[in-house]
């Protein structure tokens, strides 16, 4: 089990303003290969500082994070070499609007990786057909659905051949209608063995497709366990008041 | 013909064909187009450097204050010159520092093309900077994080993500900053540099005509103006395809 993990996180702690606000407050959990861990929780309970702590777009007031064996938080790491094998996905794409799909897709490899462009282009045109986007190539973000930009932020993250994928809750920004496909991709990457780490509130995917799920509130894991074991016998009092308020 | 066209035109040619004055006129133009597009290079990298210093600055300090070590104190300093930079090339005219530059720094140098490219790009730079630094500003901090997260430091995203978006947002503000520039090359004559302007003054006194020159140096200024003016249109139009 251990040389499995791909993620360790040792008593994280974010904190505001001295020690006022305790955006997390010591976390610890590891995280192996192939797992998809879902992290679920009221707002402002801590999950996407969480989330955004692990490639470090949050520095962390305490604590340590080791991926792949290496201390990222350490400052001697170098932090960019351990991004490139971290996808990352957020709420509101952030797609560069300047850049067609295929650009989106395949400047980071080309500019970091020092990858061929020609060979970069088709690895981005073959993702974009598993995600039935491959005559969107040469479209602009502006000139797509939320859906849409939602896969291709996805796939721009793929591009990068990453370790594992980070999910910052990637369908609150979408119609409700837009919702189904972007979860259809993340469940046949999850299929396809990705180590996701997703924080959502669609719990109809944490069920479906999590292997855990974590249970944040202020700043801390009040519980965690299957999905079977969450959503049908949680023990903590607050996950209870929780899910008797989101699930119906 | 009637009279009095063709006696201006008589006029015409005695002002710039006596003496080959349109000479005068001709090295006074290059020299005003040398200066400004030179101060223009100049600006623009004093500029970005600046903007990329102070923009760097007011977002990250929290960030590198708790990372530690001694980025943030580096960057403390270089933020503190650059603020000292603004407030004294803001602060003073710019006919002052030209003669500044002139008599006092370059004191030695008789080249006063060079000397106007110096004093027009340092003080066109300031502005620019501060140009640059509200683009900067200007775009989503989400695109910055994008660019992180896909492994680019710092610069390089800044490089590839930030900087193209940001000149796109800022282009018609630069404009602005380009002919405020191309006319502020007129008082380069301060320092005796046979600018445009110069040129039609000394035209103006060797005849006694004033109503010529000037109009002439007027209306070239104001070609140059309209001219720049459709070329950044035009890249604009280029720069918004993305736009839907």
């Amino acid at each position: 089990m251990t040389d499995n993990v791909l993620i360790k996180v040792q008593d994280l702690k974010k904190y505001y303003n001295g020690e006022d606000v305790k955006a997390l407050d010591g976390i610890s959990c590891e995280i192996s290969k192939g797992e998809v861990i879902v992290v679920i929780g009221p707002s402002g309970s801590g999950k996407s500082t969480f989330l955004r702590s692990l490639n470090l777009l949050e520095i962390p007031t305490g604590g340590h994070i080791f991926f792949e064996g290496t201390d990222i938080t350490d400052r001697k790491t170098d932090i960019n070499v351990h991004r490139q094998k971290m996808g990352m996905v957020f709420q509101h794409f952030n797609l560069f609007p300047n850049m067609t799909v295929l650009k989106n897709m395949t400047i980071a490899p080309v500019k970091l990786l020092g990858a061929d462009k020609a060979e970069a282009e088709k690895k981005a045109r073959e993702l974009l057909a598993r995600v039935g986007l491959e005559d969107r190539a040469d479209a602009y973000p502006s000139q797509l659905s939320g859906g849409q930009k939602q896969r291709v932020a996805i796939v721009r993250a793929l591009c990068m051949s990453p370790d594992v994928m980070l999910f910052d809750e990637p369908t609150s920004a979408l119609d409700p209608e837009m919702v189904g496909e972007v979860l259809d991709v993340m469940k046949e990457l999850a299929n396809e063995g990705m180590t996701m780490v997703v924080v959502t509130h669609e719990m109809g995917f944490a069920k479906e497709v999590g292997t855990r799920v974590l249970f944040m509130d202020e700043g801390k894991i009040l519980e965690e366990g299957t999905p079977d074991k969450i959503f049908n016998n949680p023990e903590n009092p607050r996950l209870k008041d929780f899910l008797s308020k989101v699930l119906i | 013909m009637p009279e009095f066209i063709r006696e201006f035109i008589d006029k015409i040619k005695f002002i710039y064909l006596g003496d080959s004055r349109y000479l005068k006129l001709i090295e006074g133009f290059t020299n005003t187009l040398k200066i400004t597009a030179g101060a223009l290079v100049v600006g623009i990298i004093i500029g970005i450097v600046i903007a990329a210093v102070r923009s760097s600055y007011d977002k990250n300090k929290e960030s590198l204050k708790l990372r530690g070590g001694i980025g943030y104190h580096i960057l403390k300093v270089f933020n503190a010159i650059c603020q000292l930079y603004l407030t004294v090339i803001r602060g003073t005219p710019v006919v002052v520092q030209l003669m500044i530059s002139y008599f006092v720094i370059f004191a030695a140098s008789d080249n006063g093309v060079m000397v106007g490219i110096f004093a027009f790009g340092l003080n066109s730079g300031a502005y620019v900077a501060e140009i640059f630094r509200a683009g900067i500003m200007s775009v989503d901090p989400g695109q910055f994080e994008a660019g992180r997260s896909l492994g680019f430091n710092y610069i390089k995203t800044m490089r590839y993500i930030i900087i193209p978006q940001m000149f796109k947002a800022v282009l018609p503000t630069l404009l602005n900053e380009f002919i405020a520039l191309l006319k502020e090359t007129s008082v380069a004559g301060y320092v005796g540099v046979m600018d445009l302007t110069k040129a039609g003054n000394i035209i103006a006194g060797r005849t006694f005509e004033y109503f010529v020159p000037l109009f002439t140096v007027a209306l070239t200024y104001l070609v140059c103006v309209i001219v720049l003016t459709s070329l950044v249109s035009r890249l604009e139009r280029r720069l918004r395809k993305s736009d839907r």
